[in-house]
């Protein structure tokens, strides 16, 4: 009957919408706002000073110093903020399947996946980029880094690469829900994960070394990208495909998401 | 009454067993957590150069780190959570006229899966360790020690997460409190550092605050440090934390009935 | 040939599920039982709806009402058998499927928590592709039909029940649909709210020709809306026939109620095929004498009830 095309353009416009609608509501609940904003802002200074107590009794890790661990730091604190703005919905994800609200997304002529992530928008990421920026430039200027426009594309690249990895990750932790009760756990733990990512992966043994290259990627989210960058010497040579590697990644977790969205459905809980 | 109280606790240990895998699921990775921890740590001392920093060898820092991420596990709650769902939902008035007052109904009922976790996560972890670390961990009195004042911590930290999900009826933004009760908590209980890791000052502070009872006072004692390594240190340590333990039901109970107040006479 | 709204034939559903086991041993031996076995929940469904038709869809609970609504909107798959609606088949296109139906499934809204309504109806504009003019005429319609000014600014999060419900319907009227499936719209609501949400989705129904599917447990909004039902009851049609069939089906059945001598009214339901009324009276009168007598048709309440208890 219709031939209704829904295209990228469409999806960018229609989450475009929601999102002016969704700050505008926001703003309406100052308080709400604030202590969110405080409490980001107090875990990315807790994270800080843990980060000092351990420098100030120890010098270095690994043979990394302190600015070049801050580069790292920095790099996993930007590179997952777009996890944290666009796809935070997905720790709602095992309420709305236990409860079985979340029938309500299938009956949309939209793709589930987005349809279900676009109606969270969480603004506290931001308070993350603004805190992983300022650290990226203050350990870029220290460790004495050239600027150049190509160091800064690189940059981006492996920026929205590592985000992509990061997505992939939580996207199949919260698929999960959708086979197994008490999912929470293996969301729970990935988030724990990631706090790794801001470790030299170096400092852990082969098998892990594998596990986190290839099955958990959160070498991803930080270290190899920054190595590629700091010391590309010592980077591995697939560092040079990881975009490739973090766009294939977020597919199969877009599909294995699908899958348990079907699955859903079949058992019709 | 303890009956009824128990009933609570095994439904609760039934109900975690209901979510199969992911009992499976928690266990497993609690394990791969615990040798991440491990990889860190080993590569930072072998870093640093020396055995020992500050009074903590890397054993001693293993031992405290794995077993209060295993505390962690053991602990968690999500009282706040429930309660701002309870609260959306309205559910809260249901919640309200049950004949158990509010507090003891959901502190027996998480008393299920406490009991559930201790044997899951912190035993095996327990175990592992003692194991790997061949005699480190004195074995002895402090057992028992430890056992009391991990019962203590519990009733500590459930009144502080009481506390703070009493805050939910003010607010929508559980998420900002939860996450500024989590962030307070870890870091100042010692659970992500050791506080022996601490700058001086700093650490004075934390030592005098309730968040140390639930992670350091414990393991300290385990671990037979600071003192802990003779009955009056550790009925110092215990009469800390049992100090704060009243003081916070105290507090939360008196914000929990004046909160409560407030709302019904509101009609909220 | 007019196109049917939706036709199933012989319509299968299984579900695979776990054996659970009684007490805490069965807990802990569920964590490793692979112990499945195979529910029916809908066996040999065929039913044709018309366009246009108010469809009474009923059953007690559990009798898989919700998974053949599942089906129809494509959200579930069929064992086996074959379904159309507005001639696709729902679950091979679930896109175009879900452009041509609009669904309010029980309490849970399906609109933006804290957005205004008016926000929410331009974003499904959007999201259904809804030219401008059908959009404006289509509110139009909504306000001949209720008052909208006291919700269209409102957050449906701060909304009442019923006005919670009055725009999930609306909004699952907003794209025109051909087909609207509604689950228990009137639960927990007021007796003047009822007859509101009645009378706004009679209003939709004769304004836009469109099919309205109705589960409900509420016999009021059948009675108010409905002309054919259709029962069923452990995964099985067992009834699907006009409402006033329904009742001289049942027509031999009445109510006698007899007061007492001691002022109790006694209720008797009789079929008049196989007792005789004047009989019963007679006897009550010579055990203790009667003082008032009422005579009344069956509703369609007790004519249901009648049939869940397998009275057929």
């Amino acid at each position: 009957m219709s031939d209704k095309k829904r295209d990228i353009g469409f999806y960018l416009s229609i989450y475009r919408k929601i999102l002016i609608q969704d700050l505008k509501s926001k703003m309406s609940y100052r308080a709400d706002f604030i202590i969110s904003t405080f409490g980001m802002i107090l875990t990315n200074l807790s994270g800080f000073i843990t980060f000092m107590i351990l420098f100030r009794n120890f010098p270095s890790i690994n043979g990394w110093d302190y600015h070049h661990m801050l580069f790292l730091y920095g790099f996993a604190l930007v590179s997952l903020t777009p996890v944290q703005c666009f796809f935070d919905n997905n720790w709602n994800l095992r309420f709305h399947v236990r409860t079985g609200d979340f029938i309500k997304y299938c009956f949309r002529p939209i793709n589930v996946f987005f349809y279900f992530m676009s109606e969270v928008f969480d603004i506290k990421g931001l308070g993350q980029l603004a805190f992983g920026i300022g650290t990226l430039i203050y350990a870029w200027s220290h460790i004495g880094l050239e600027v150049t426009f190509g160091s800064i594309c690189l940059m981006m690249l492996y920026l929205v690469t590592a985000s992509l990895f990061m997505i992939a990750i939580m996207n199949f932790a919260a698929a999960t829900a959708f086979w197994m009760e008490g999912s929470g756990n293996v969301m729970v733990i990935m988030f724990r994960f990631k706090d790794y990512a801001r470790y030299p992966a170096s400092i852990f043994n082969k098998i892990f070394r594998v596990i986190f290259t290839f099955i958990i990627p959160i070498a991803f989210v930080a270290y190899y990208p920054s190595l590629a960058i700091l010391d590309p010497s010592e980077a591995p040579v697939m560092i040079g495909i990881a975009p490739i590697f973090g766009i294939l990644f977020f597919f199969l977790s877009y599909k294995f998401w699908m899958r348990g969205v079907r699955r859903y459905d079949f058992t019709g809980s | 009454m303890l009956k009824r109280l128990f009933a609570l606790t095994k439904a609760g240990i039934q109900e975690s067993l209901y979510f199969r895998l992911g009992t499976f699921v928690t266990l497993f990775a609690n394990l791969i957590y615990l040798v991440l921890v491990y990889f860190l740590w080993k590569s930072i001392y072998a870093s640093a150069g020396t055995d020992i920093v500050n009074g903590m060898s890397f054993t001693d820092t293993m031992i405290y780190l794995i077993l209060a991420t295993a505390l962690f596990n053991f602990l968690e709650m999500y009282v706040v959570w429930d309660m701002s769902r309870s609260i959306q939902s309205g559910k809260i008035i249901l919640d309200l006229l049950k004949p158990m007052k509010f507090k003891t109904y959901t502190f027996w009922s998480y008393s299920g899966s406490h009991v559930i976790m201790f044997f899951l996560t912190f035993i095996p972890t327990f175990i592992v360790v003692m194991i790997v670390t061949k005699g480190a961990i004195p074995m002895g009195i402090n057992l028992l020690y430890f056992v009391i004042s991990v019962i203590l911590a519990l009733v500590v930290n459930f009144h502080i997460e009481m506390l703070v999900a009493t805050l939910c009826l003010y607010t929508e933004s559980t998420w900002g409190i939860n996450i500024v009760k989590e962030t307070i908590v870890l870091l100042l209980s010692g659970a992500s550092i050791p506080l022996a890791f601490f700058p001086e000052a700093f650490r004075k502070v934390v030592s005098v605050l309730p968040f140390r009872a639930v992670y350091d006072v414990p393991l300290t004692i385990l671990l037979r440090k600071e003192g802990a390594d003779n009955l009056s240190g550790v009925l110092t340590f215990c009469g800390f934390q049992a100090a704060w333990a009243l003081a916070l039901i105290l507090a939360s109970t008196l914000f929990w009935n004046f909160s409560v107040k407030k709302i019904t006479v509101n009609g909220g | 040939m007019e196109q049917k709204a939706i036709v199933m034939k012989d319509i299968c559903k299984d579900f695979k599920v776990l054996n659970r086991h009684e007490g805490l041993k069965g807990s802990i031996r569920d964590l490793f039982s692979r112990d499945f076995r195979t529910v029916s929940a809908v066996k040999n469904v065929s039913l044709t709806i018309e366009k246009g038709e108010i469809i009474g869809y009923l059953g007690p609970n559990g009798a898989g009402k919700s998974t053949t609504i599942k089906m129809m909107t494509g959200v579930l798959e069929p064992t086996s058998g074959e379904i159309t609606v507005n001639g696709n088949v729902p679950y091979k296109d679930r896109t175009k499927n879900s452009e041509n139906i609009g669904v309010v499934f029980g309490q849970r809204s399906q609109l933006w928590w804290s957005l205004p309504l008016i926000e929410s109806f331009n974003l499904l504009r959007d999201i259904y592709m809804v030219e401008k003019k059908d959009y404006e005429d289509m509110l139009d319609l909504y306000r001949s039909l209720v008052d909208l000014e006291p919700i269209i600014n409102k957050p449906v999060r701060q909304m009442s029940l019923g006005q919670r419900t009055l725009s999930d319907i609306l909004a699952a009227f907003l794209h025109n649909p051909d087909i609207v499936f509604l689950d228990e719209p009137t639960i927990g609501l007021d007796v003047s709210m009822k007859a509101k949400i009645r009378d706004l989705i009679k209003g939709l129904n004769e304004n836009k020709n469109t099919t309205v599917i109705l589960t409900t447990h509420d016999m009021g909004d059948v009675d108010a809306l409905c002309k054919r039902i259709i029962i069923i009851d452990k995964g099985q049609k067992i009834y699907d026939n006009d409402i006033d069939h329904l009742k001289s089906y049942f027509g031999s059945y009445r109510t006698l109620s007899l007061r007492l001598s001691d002022d109790t009214w006694e209720e008797h339901l009789i079929d008049e095929s196989k007792e005789d009324i004047m009989q019963i009276i007679n006897e009550k009168q010579q055990k203790g004498g009667i003082k008032d007598i009422r005579l009344q048709e069956i509703s369609t309440e007790e004519v249901i009830k009648k049939i869940y208890e397998g009275g057929v």
